[in-house]
């Protein structure tokens, strides 16, 4: 506001401007809020002038006359009077030391600041966004154990496929075995046949030379320990008596048979154990022919009833011809 | 009226009041919503009471409500009011000349016994008012308990010092600035009025 308007209402506060002019500051003043609030201010700067004793003698007759005629305006004189003491007090320096607000400060005021309905509007939106990440943060924790359990469910299904893949696997292998022993069984009949029309072709009949040995555990493989088979050139069949633990618990065994080099030559499962005088032994008959001068080494396996097998003993022979 | 025997009997003039029906006409003539109404009616006698303090009267709100029962009654009575507040200043205006021209004959009656003016005497509760100021002081924030006290402090060429200052901390305009200095005087006026009224 210029400083000739607030001389002018000056004026007009002091009852010094003539009926119209008075009329036309009143009429602006109810029509125009900012000239309004022009006017209280400049009341406030009379009523501090005239308490710092700076209104001439006129004018602070007239300031009398009419400031001081009711009773609210007495109040704010006395108010007046009252803040230029305090203002005037001494302060030590951290009183007026502009400190910055504090983030509480800020917002406090911020909400003080705020209108009613837009304090609750704030309140209802500050509701609503925590409502809101409640059921995000709850529903993203029932995604994320939906994706955990589809992963171990994936998981068990890859894991299932490999023991399957193994499985596959192993029947192939139990049935190449399977086969190799039928074949290995067929080989021996057949010698036992050729040998029984041999002998029957020919009268008296005589019985199959059959070749025994006995094999015990605890044999090392070097020295001259080993046992010796000596293989007569008509012997047909080798009769082989695998000594076992008595305690072993397993019910059936398989046998592999390798020379010194590591060669397989025979294999047989699914052998018992016979006990006898308080022995227990697994026997093994097979062709003298698949048996060549040389060491061998005769692996036992125990058979379990989940189809596993494991080791019970390794025995060592040799074989001699003529 | 003359009554059986020729005399003249007078009827003492009944004064016009407000009441509930005709506040109520008054409203409606304001706004139909009764809450647009009621705020209608708060403006109007608060600037009511404002004219009547600055034209120098003594009792500016009963003044100020003489007027909205003068106005009311014309409600009543079936006048149409387009323009309210301008109707209101109007009927203010016209209850100042009465006023005034009371006043003439006071001061007439006033100036046969004394010449001199009745002289301001202020009231006597100073130590109650600064306790309490000083207390409402303490309830504003520190930012603006620093503007309040630097805006009015100094006299004269310091005082203006102080709020140029302010003015360039703050960064605003001086009209700002003023504006806000007002509301802060005026709350912290509220503040100790009600302190005094309390204690």
């Amino acid at each position: 506001m210029s400083v000739d308007n607030e001389k002018l209402i000056a004026q007009y506060l002091l009852g010094e401007l003539p009926e119209e002019q008075q009329v036309e500051i009143e009429d602006r003043a109810f029509s125009d809020k900012e000239y309004l609030a022009s006017i209280t201010a400049v009341e406030n700067d009379l009523i501090d002038e005239y308490v710092r004793g700076e209104l001439s003698g006129t004018e602070r007759q007239r300031f009398e006359t009419r400031f001081l005629a009711s009773t609210e305006r007495r109040k704010r004189v006395e108010f007046a009077k009252a803040l230029r003491t305090v203002v005037a007090e001494p302060v030590g320096p951290e009183k007026h030391e502009v400190r910055r607000w504090s983030w509480r400060e800020s917002l406090s005021a911020f909400f003080g600041g705020l209108n009613p309905a837009a304090r609750f509007a704030l309140v209802a939106a500050a509701i609503l966004l925590i409502a809101v990440a409640a059921w995000l943060f709850v529903e993203t924790q029932r995604l994320r154990r939906q994706v955990n359990q589809l992963q171990a469910e994936n998981q068990s299904g890859q894991n299932l496929q490999q023991a399957l893949e193994a499985e596959r696997k192993r029947n192939a292998e139990l049935n190449a075995r399977l086969d190799q022993e039928k074949q290995q069984r067929e080989q021996t009949d057949e010698s036992l046949r050729q040998l029984t029309e041999t002998t029957e072709a020919t009268n008296p009949v005589p019985p199959p030379v059959i070749a025994s040995l006995v094999l015990l555990p605890g044999l090392s493989r070097g020295g001259d320990e080993k046992p010796r088979l000596d293989l007569s050139n008509d012997a047909r069949l080798v009769r082989l008596q695998i000594g076992i633990d008595p305690e072993e618990q397993y019910k059936t065994f398989a046998v592999e048979l390798r020379t010194s080099a590591g060669r397989q030559v025979w294999n047989r499962e699914n052998l018992a154990a016979r006990a006898r005088r308080g022995t227990r032994a697994v026997g093994l008959t097979l062709p003298a022919t698949v048996l060549k001068p040389g060491d061998y080494e005769l692996r036992l396996r125990g058979l379990t009833e989940a189809g596993g097998a494991e080791d019970v003993g390794f025995y060592y022979f040799n074989v001699r011809k003529g | 009226m003359l009554d059986g025997q020729d005399h003249v009997q007078t009827v003492p003039r009944q004064k016009w009041t407000l009441n509930q029906e005709a506040f109520d006409k008054l409203l409606v003539a304001f706004d139909e919503d009764r809450d647009a109404a009621g705020r209608k009616y708060l403006e109007i006698r608060n600037n009511l009471t404002r004219f009547f303090e600055w034209r120098g009267c003594s009792f500016p709100e009963d003044h100020a409500d003489e007027t909205i029962n003068r106005m009311a009654k014309r409600v009543v009575e079936g006048e149409q009011i387009l323009n309210h507040s301008g109707y209101a200043m109007g009927v203010a205006r016209l209850l100042l000349l009465e006023i005034n021209k009371g006043r003439q004959r006071e001061q007439s009656a006033l100036a046969e016994i004394s010449t001199a003016p009745e002289a301001y005497v202020p009231e006597d509760d100073g130590e109650r008012r600064l306790t309490c100021l000083r207390n409402c002081l303490q309830t504003l924030s520190p930012d603006n308990r620093e503007l309040i006290l630097q805006y009015y402090q100094g006299e004269k060429g310091e005082k203006i010092g102080n709020r140029k200052k302010l003015l360039e901390r703050l960064g605003i305009p001086v009209n700002t600035l003023r504006m806000r200095a007002l509301r802060l005087r005026e709350k912290l006026q509220s503040c100790v009025e009600e302190c005094l009224a309390g204690a």
